[in-house]
């Protein structure tokens, strides 16, 4: 069903951009996608199946930033330790700085469940599952990780990470920790001196790890509160759940973004807390940037020749995100987005299974309408990040001045302007029966 | 005269600022002889942030003397110096927009200006400004 919203009756005149309709829409405290039950019965759906594998993400991402470091063979990365599943979670469980959700604090009883059965449902050792790739897929994780890092000065100079990578200062505290790491092996000490910036290069990639552990460690817990509110009947619209994003991302707006390592109990700061990086600036704004909007032509969903320029010359023009993506091609070649689509599917809840195979286009096909409802939620996120920089550094929905509601106006308006490209998804989201 | 810290403690409506001061540990920058510009939040402008956002704040000093930081610059601007200007740097290293004419400082208003102090002046807003363009 598509909504449709009339110019409203303020003090400035109607927009002319060609996606006038949705701009109205944010301009009367709404999202991008269409408030109705059928969207927000998906998007919560997803949130909750998506929580679950992400859990597994933010705890493994950590263990590797932080324990595996820079093993050169680091075959065990993904056979995350107990203490890491045990590791409270800041943002639940009694231990909480801030409690957004109300359950447990250490691992999800559906993840260990899984972990432990995985899709065979038979106690295994982790080995076998492993190797049967019958576990959740870390690759997925990495892969925005490393999106992070190819995308690299994003929001400067607002965002203060990326740039302190490249100072001495950082050096200085990747040479500490590398020479405690390989201590005793004198072959990497060796490589370590005749390559210094190759080192280096695999510390950025491990800062990256923990930059997207910390800001999934948060996003976890909100995603389980908005479905348990959900089940409750007290979240009953799209806008809500788009609020219940923007009072999180402010709650948390503040929260460090460092890394740690820890060399035989001994903890060694690359980033410390005190350089003042915040989740907001350092990690929501850039992984939003990179992942939902840009990321990187996946090999299997189609060919692109960058010589005939079917491949942007310049980074920030890269537009293969989630908002862009074709959904229907999942299932091919073990791209990314098909690693997580296979992660929620393990754990969607009954009420979409059973839509699902409501529209059910024959074998296989639960995957490609979860991915296009995903597709639906990340646009419902990517809204809250819309209104909670609206809000942060422009004006009230309410604002009484015309030249305050026009400076809304044209930020909403630049915000629409990437949505102009044929291959965003914004006007297929506007129908229920894109699916 | 007193100095920027001491008219702040001295004024009930910038109490929370002056815990934020504190905890963030910049009293002692702020005592310095500067002189500095100091956009200062009312108590009603930290209230109007969503639940949770001073909690996590207080939590990591760093982080909230970074928000802090963004609401000093360095150098003496009156009033009516800030309206021949369209931005001004930080500490915090980022630009803040002005619009002065209006009294608009990004997207909160200067309800009072110009509180001279021995180390700089104080213009009070009504919002807390965050970094961005």
């Amino acid at each position: 069903m598509t909504q449709t919203l009339e110019a409203p009756k303020t003090k400035i005149p109607p927009s002319t951009h060609p996606l006038a309709e949705i701009i109205y829409r944010l301009e009367a405290g709404g999202t991008m996608l269409p408030d109705t039950p059928e969207n927000l019965m998906q998007i919560i759906g997803l949130y909750k199946a998506y929580a679950v594998p992400m859990d597994f993400y933010w705890r493994d991402l950590l263990y590797i930033a932080e324990q595996v470091f820079l093993n050169p063979l680091p075959w065990s990365k993904y056979f995350i330790s107990d203490e890491y599943l045990d590791r409270e979670n800041k943002y639940s469980g009694d231990n909480a700085d801030l409690r957004i959700w109300r359950g447990c604090g250490d691992a999800h009883p559906e993840l260990r469940e899984f972990m432990a059965q995985g899709e065979l449902k038979k106690n295994l050792p982790n080995i076998l599952h492993h190797l049967w790739h019958d576990r959740i897929n870390m690759e997925f994780a990495e892969e925005c990780m490393r999106s992070m890092l190819w995308h690299r000065d994003m929001y400067k100079p607002w965002n203060q990470f990326d740039g302190f990578l490249d100072t001495d200062e950082y050096k200085q505290n990747c040479d500490r920790v590398i020479k405690a790491y390989f201590k005793g092996n004198p072959a990497m000490l060796g490589l370590y001196k005749l390559f210094p910036d190759m080192f280096y290069e695999q510390c950025r990639q491990m800062s990256y790890y923990s930059n997207l552990g910390l800001f999934w460690e948060v996003m976890a817990p909100v995603f389980f509160e908005m479905s348990d509110l959900y089940d409750e009947g007290k979240m009953t619209s799209v806008p809500a759940a788009m609020d219940f994003l923007v009072n999180g991302i402010f709650a948390i707006a503040g929260r460090p973004i460092y890394h740690h390592v820890y060399i035989k109990g001994e903890c060694f700061e690359i980033i410390p807390k005190s350089k003042g990086f915040t989740w907001l600036y350092e990690a929501a704004l850039p992984y939003v940037e990179a992942v939902f909007y840009r990321t990187a032509p996946f090999r299997g969903t189609k060919s692109y020749n960058a010589q005939a320029g079917q491949v942007p010359d310049s980074q920030p023009d890269f537009h293969y995100g989630v908002l862009y993506a074709d959904k229907f091609p999942v299932g091919t070649a073990g791209i990314p987005p098909t690693f997580l689509a296979q992660d929620m599917l393990h754990f969607l809840p009954d009420y979409l299974v059973e839509y699902y195979k409501q529209h059910c286009r024959g074998e296989g096909d639960t995957i490609v309408q979860l991915a296009v409802s995903f597709q639906r939620s990340m646009y419902c996120v990517t809204s809250a990040v819309i209104q909670a920089l609206r809000a942060a550094l422009l004006y009230p929905l309410d604002d009484e001045d015309p030249e305050h509601l026009m400076a809304n106006r044209q930020f909403f308006e630049a915000q629409m302007d990437r949505f102009l490209r044929p291959e965003a998804r914004i006007r297929d989201i506007q129908s229920q029966e894109y699916r | 005269m007193p100095n920027i810290v001491e008219i702040a403690v001295s004024d009930d409506r910038f109490s929370t600022l002056v815990t934020a001061v504190q905890v963030a540990g910049l009293v002692e920058a702020l005592q310095s002889p500067g002189p500095f510009t100091v956009f200062a939040p009312l108590n009603s402008a930290f209230e109007k942030l969503p639940p949770g956002t001073i909690t996590s704040l207080v939590q990591n000093p760093p982080q909230l003397g970074r928000i802090l930081t963004y609401h000093v610059v360095s150098g003496k601007y009156t009033k009516a110096d800030l309206e021949k200007l369209s931005e001004l740097t930080s500490l915090e290293g980022t630009t803040i927009r002005l619009n002065f004419k209006k009294n608009e400082v990004k997207n909160a208003t200067a309800v009072l200006t110009d509180i001279e102090a021995t180390n700089g002046i104080i213009h009070v807003i009504d919002n807390v400004i965050l970094m961005g363009p």
